[in-house]
């Protein structure tokens, strides 16, 4: 379960950024999220839609305790991610669309990694990494440096690397960015998995298909606020246009 | 702590697979000493050899004393050259018509007989061949003026020693070994500092900038795992690799002087004994803190960067800063005292000159410490500060 509540987070603006604003810079900070509060069920899978800038990584980020909030708060299957942020990370799952990997470790090395990091014994991680593995289709692969292999290849690598300790919550950021059809349906049936297995999944895209196949729950974020937040069958229900995708511009156009 | 090990052991791994860094921390401190000590021993000796060996092509100009010309003319090095006028001598000599000339001047013989000294001028090229040519032909006017004593001694009937009034006998307390570590051990702290520096600079970027630039800090920043920890885990692999790259340039110096084949074996005795385990122990307690130092300020300054390169430009220039305060430690009369003994890397330069002098005084020593503890513990302090905070991290 997440429960973010009355969330915000602003970031001093550099002299670079200050120009590049020019006056609308105004007091020298930049307001990513704006007071948000939205929660995320186990068994169930909570999308964050909304256009590039619109605060959806630095919501994740913060609910995966990179950032600390401004104000408000969030809580992580029951911790507060800024007094206990350990106990929140021993519980996440984090995967963004840029795969952040060590090239010069294998699979088999980055894998062990991840799962010495997060304490997983022994014996329940040579389980898992077989299971997972063998699902992901990455045994033969295994031994090879991870800068030899395909951009599918690599993102397959990283959600071993996310969910080896097994966690209660999954953090996906944009996790199909540049990947190809094939590669991208992979990630959506195991989004579909986590949920059938329990675990509460948000995941942030701009992508309005895969809204349309994974999602229970439903936030639009635009500069910052939420525009909609509610179920996705209550959200198709009440459309005012005549695609999902019109539907998303005239939330953010009258945000 | 666990997470910490963690983090070491894959950092550790990662940086050693990195091609820059191998080359950076092993392949150029364990290759370059054998290469220059190797390289300019072989192109001193041979060319050295090749001016000794030459044939001097020399012009007596004037009314050349007969004893000096039958010197020259017995010896089969020397090839007399005639009708040289006194005014092409130069530029002779300039264009490797000839490489030397002497001019005897026209009262010559008249000042010898009056028992005064005769003036020859003596023409040559000193950049040419190590100065060879000189001392080849001084040797000969050396011993063509103790002719001329000895028949002016002979003539006056004088003891040859009557004109030495004090004989000098000079002791010199300094041992060999004082001597080269004064020498020596002003070039040791180049190879200990620099390498230490170098052999930091990449692993310090990669783990910093580069995990950055990658964006593998964020799925780090998720693992339960707290920001000293992972900062602790980073520095340990910085601080090794600097170390490792110190002591691998000085197995390179070992394996370089051993080659070397052309020390005299007193010296090379002596040299050997400087780069003996007491020695290095010494230094390598010296190197610990300001390798940590080191560590501290590449990798609080990499992580400011936002890729590889930004950091290396905003490093590359910290290099100069660091090799200042090891040349101001070869100019003469700098020497280790309670002020110096303060400075960073100044401090170390210096000390390392005495460890290896063997003249190092405790006092002195336990200030270098001192000061390199404080210097290592603010940069650790500094860099636990600025590392890991996320308006570094997410910079921009």
């Amino acid at each position: 379960m997440i429960e973010v509540q009355n969330l915000r987070k602003q970031f001093k603006l550099t002299r670079q950024q200050k120009k590049e604003i020019g006056k609308t810079a105004g007091d020298g900070t930049l307001e990513a999220v704006a007071g948000i509060s939205f929660m995320c069920q186990p068994g169930r899978v909570f999308s964050l839609l909304g256009p590039n800038g619109a605060g959806k990584t630095t919501a994740l980020r913060l609910i995966a305790t990179m950032l600390k909030p401004t104000a408000g708060t969030i809580l992580v299957a029951g911790f507060d991610t800024v007094k206990q942020p350990l106990e929140v990370r021993r519980r996440i799952g984090f995967l963004t669309g840029t795969t952040g990997l060590y090239d010069r470790l294998t699979p088999n090395e980055l894998v062990r990694y991840y799962a010495n990091l997060h304490n997983v014994e022994k014996s329940a991680f040579q389980k898992r990494r077989e299971e997972l593995f063998s699902r992901l289709e990455l045994h033969s692969f295994a031994n090879r440096r991870i800068s030899k292999l395909s951009t599918g290849m690599k993102q397959k690598v990283s959600i071993v690397r996310t969910i080896i300790h097994d966690p209660e919550v999954v953090i996906f950021d944009e996790p199909t960015a540049g990947l190809d059809v094939i590669s991208a349906r992979s990630i959506i049936e195991l989004i579909r998995e986590f949920r059938a297995k329990g675990k509460t999944v948000i995941f942030s895209t701009h992508i309005m298909g895969e809204v349309s196949l994974l999602s229970d729950d439903l936030a639009i974020i635009h500069k910052g606020k939420l525009c909609y937040n509610g179920s996705y069958s209550a959200f198709v229900a009440g459309m005012k246009t005549k695609s999902l995708e019109d539907e998303f511009i005239r939330f953010v156009e009258e945000a | 702590m666990s997470g910490l090990f963690t983090i070491f052991k894959k950092e550790l791994i990662d940086t050693l697979r990195d091609r820059r860094t191998i080359i950076a921390m092993v392949v150029v401190p364990l290759l370059i000493f054998p290469l220059i000590i190797g390289v300019t021993t072989k192109i001193s000796i041979s060319q050295s050899q090749k001016a000794q060996a030459k044939t001097l092509r020399v012009a007596l100009i004037g009314n050349a004393d007969a004893r000096f010309k039958e010197r020259l003319a017995a010896r089969a090095d020397i090839h007399l050259i005639a009708n040289v006028p006194e005014d092409s001598a130069r530029s002779f000599i300039q264009t490797d018509r000839l490489d030397a000339a002497f001019v005897f001047m026209e009262d010559f013989a008249q000042q010898l007989q009056n028992l005064r000294a005769g003036e020859i001028k003596f023409y040559f090229k000193s950049t040419d061949d190590e100065n060879i040519t000189k001392r080849r032909l001084q040797e000969i006017v050396e011993k063509f003026e103790e002719q001329l004593l000895s028949e002016r001694f002979r003539q006056l009937r004088l003891d040859e020693s009557a004109i030495d009034a004090v004989q000098l006998t000079e002791i010199d307390i300094a041992s060999v070994k004082e001597k080269l570590g004064k020498t020596i051990g002003g070039f040791l702290p180049y190879i200990f500092v620099i390498f230490c520096f170098l052999g930091s600079m990449y692993p310090a970027i990669d783990l910093a900038a580069g995990e950055k630039e990658r964006g593998t800090i964020e799925t780090l920043l998720t693992a339960p795992v707290s920001g000293l920890e992972i900062l602790l885990g980073k520095f340990g692999v910085v601080v090794l690799t600097g170390i490792g790259s110190a002591l691998i340039s000085i197995a390179g110096l070992y394996v370089g002087i051993r080659q070397a084949g052309e020390i005299p074996p007193e010296i090379l005795d002596v040299i050997l004994g400087i780069l003996e385990v007491k020695s290095i122990l010494m230094l390598l307690s010296l190197l610990l803190p300001l390798t940590i130092f080191f560590a501290g300020l590449l990798l609080t300054l990499s992580i400011f960067a936002k890729t590889f390169k930004e950091a290396q430009s905003i490093i590359t220039p910290v290099n100069i800063i660091v090799i200042l305060p090891v040349a101001i430690g070869l100019i003469p009369g700098i020497t280790l005292n309670t002020t110096t003994a303060m400075i960073p890397i100044l401090n170390v330069s210096l000390a390392t000159k005495e460890i290896i002098a063997g003249t190092i005084e405790t006092g002195l020593l336990i200030e270098v410490y001192v000061s390199l503890i404080i210097l290592a513990g603010l940069s650790l302090l500094v860099s636990s500060k600025l590392f890991l905070r996320e308006d570094v991290i997410f910079r921009g």
